[in-house]
């Protein structure tokens, strides 16, 4: 279980992307956030696995806060954390391989991962994680070979590797066509419910958010502004979320119309 | 969308020019005045230069043609060049890997770590490669060991500075990635910043070995080893034949070398 507790985040200019916000998330839920660029979704994510240190309050993964851990207890918690992100994030230079085995960095050994003399265990796993996401052909091939959708697969590989408990997911389809995206987003799916890994996902269209998630908040302005199931959510929702009613700009599928 | 908007009946404002610096020629007069000054305080004349020349010509016309018959003289200090620069590229490549890494904000986040490192590099890198080979004669001996380690500090000095500003300008992303997912701070450089230099590394470490082979005709001239110290016996002796022939030999060395790393370059990236 995640547990934020009055969690704030100020960044050095000042501006305050986190305002105490408090949210539990259980075990094994598929949690979507939405909300406008700049309303914290990004920030909230990455106070998780702590890349993002909160300036107030407590966050803790089952009991363990994140705050609070050393830099090797923050490593360890973070080995535990898949991360997805927009951009894909991948090293483009070298093999699909290479890049998911980046999800065993933390267990592999310091030695071993500096000489790239992987244990065929680690490299089973990258093999099954890459299988998983249906691209396990494209091992050896070089990341900037595969196209946006290969490369968001690779990046989900990359985090099952770990074999983590949660998975965090930023704006993982905001560089990629309609099609992809749900391909991608099933992706997240199944894993979520095939492996039970808790999964929370920034997303940008509300259609998306409302077909995929269990859960959906919403956030503004560092606040929580809605939280529920993303059926309930109703036009008087959206417009505390985004501040106006909703358009065609908010749905994936009215932009892939156009 | 066919439909555009009708136009306007007259043209739109152009926007004004922003005002041209007054600075401008003041930079110019600078420019001159510092010109004026320099050429005056050293005494440079153009007029006493073409003078000068008739003299070079006496030093040309005894040099020319190369001495070929020198050439298995110069043998064994050019294969000693070779060597020295094999070894200190490698060493001072080596060395200069990690000391490029703790030299970028992106690769080295500690603060204190990344300013000693910079200083250090700054440091190496203000003292001229024949000034390392006259400390180090001075200290050991003559030969080629104090040439080798003149050469180990300048490729530091080379190496950490270019491959530190390539690194300043990679894709953050996948150390992003590398980190969140519990790489040490030493792993992700490994996996996500060296796979994303090693081109230029390579490209780097190749063109140092050739300020190497270059380098060492200079360092030779203070007893440092080498092609160098051949050409330093060889002037003092007013052999300009022999020197224009070690100076020919070095030309074609660097020359193949040059060909030779366009080649693995180009195959690299």
């Amino acid at each position: 279980m995640i547990r934020l507790e009055r969690a704030s985040v100020t960044y050095p200019g000042g501006v305050q992307a986190l305002r105490e916000l408090t949210l539990e998330i259980p075990d094994g839920q598929m949690l979507v956030i939405v909300g406008l660029s700049g309303a914290g979704k990004s920030t909230l994510i990455r106070a998780i696995n702590g890349l993002v240190p909160l300036t107030g309050g407590d966050l803790t993964i089952d009991g363990r806060s994140v705050v609070r851990a050393s830099t090797r207890e923050l490593r360890e918690i973070r080995s535990k954390i898949g991360m997805i992100f927009q951009t894909f994030n991948l090293v483009r230079r070298t093999s699909v391989l290479n890049n998911v085995l980046m999800g065993r960095l933390h267990d592999a050994g310091t030695l071993r991962s500096l000489l790239g003399a992987y244990r065929a265990e680690d490299v089973e796993l990258a093999m099954r994680a890459l299988e998983r996401v249906g691209i396990v052909d494209k091992a050896y091939v070089r990341a900037s070979n595969l196209s946006g959708g290969q490369q968001q697969r690779v990046g989900i590989a990359r985090a099952l590797a770990q074999e983590p408990k949660i998975i965090l997911a930023d704006e993982p389809v905001a560089s990629l066509d309609p099609p992809t995206s749900h391909v991608v987003m099933r992706d997240l799916q199944r894993i979520n419910r095939e492996l039970g890994i808790t999964t929370i996902v920034n997303l940008h269209f509300l259609d998306l958010a409302r077909r995929y998630g269990d859960r959906m908040i919403g956030m503004r302005g560092g606040e929580l502004v809605y939280d529920g199931t993303g059926e309930a959510a109703d036009e008087q929702v959206f417009r505390d979320i985004y501040g106006r009613s909703l358009t065609a700009d908010d749905v994936l599928e009215a932009q892939a119309a156009v | 969308m066919t439909a555009t908007a009708p136009a306007a009946p007259g043209p739109v404002a152009r926007p004004a020019r922003a005002p041209r610096s007054p600075w401008l020629p003041v930079a110019l007069v600078l420019v001159v005045a510092a010109t004026w000054w320099a050429a005056d305080g050293i005494g440079f004349d153009v007029v006493e230069l073409i003078a000068s020349l008739g003299r070079a010509n006496r030093i040309v016309s005894e040099a020319f043609p190369p001495n070929w018959g020198f050439v298995d003289q110069t043998i064994r200090p050019l294969i000693e060049t070779f060597q020295m620069a094999v070894i200190a590229t490698v060493i001072g490549c080596g060395i200069g890997l990690p000391v490029a890494m703790l030299a970028s904000g992106i690769s080295n986040p500690n603060r204190p770590l990344l300013w000693i490192d910079r200083s250090v590099l700054a440091v190496v890198r203000a003292v001229p490669d024949i000034m390392y080979a006259l400390i180090f004669v001075s200290a050991l001996s003559v030969g080629p060991l104090p040439g080798v380690l003149a050469l180990i500090l300048f490729n530091i000095g080379v190496i950490g500075k270019l491959l530190s500003e390539t690194i300043d300008g990679i894709d953050p992303g996948p150390l992003e990635a590398a980190t969140a997912a519990g790489g040490s701070r030493l792993l992700v450089n490994r996996w996500a910043v060296l796979p994303q230099v090693l081109p230029n590394y390579v490209a780097y470490a190749l063109y140092s070995f050739e300020l190497n082979i270059r380098a060492s005709a200079v360092i030779g001239l203070v007893g440092a080893g080498g092609l160098g110290q051949l050409l330093q016996t060889q002037r003092r002796f007013f052999h300009y034949d022999n020197q224009l022939m070690i100076i020919v030999e070095l030309f074609a060395l660097v020359v193949v070398i040059e060909m030779i790393s366009v080649w693995l370059r180009r195959r690299l990236v």
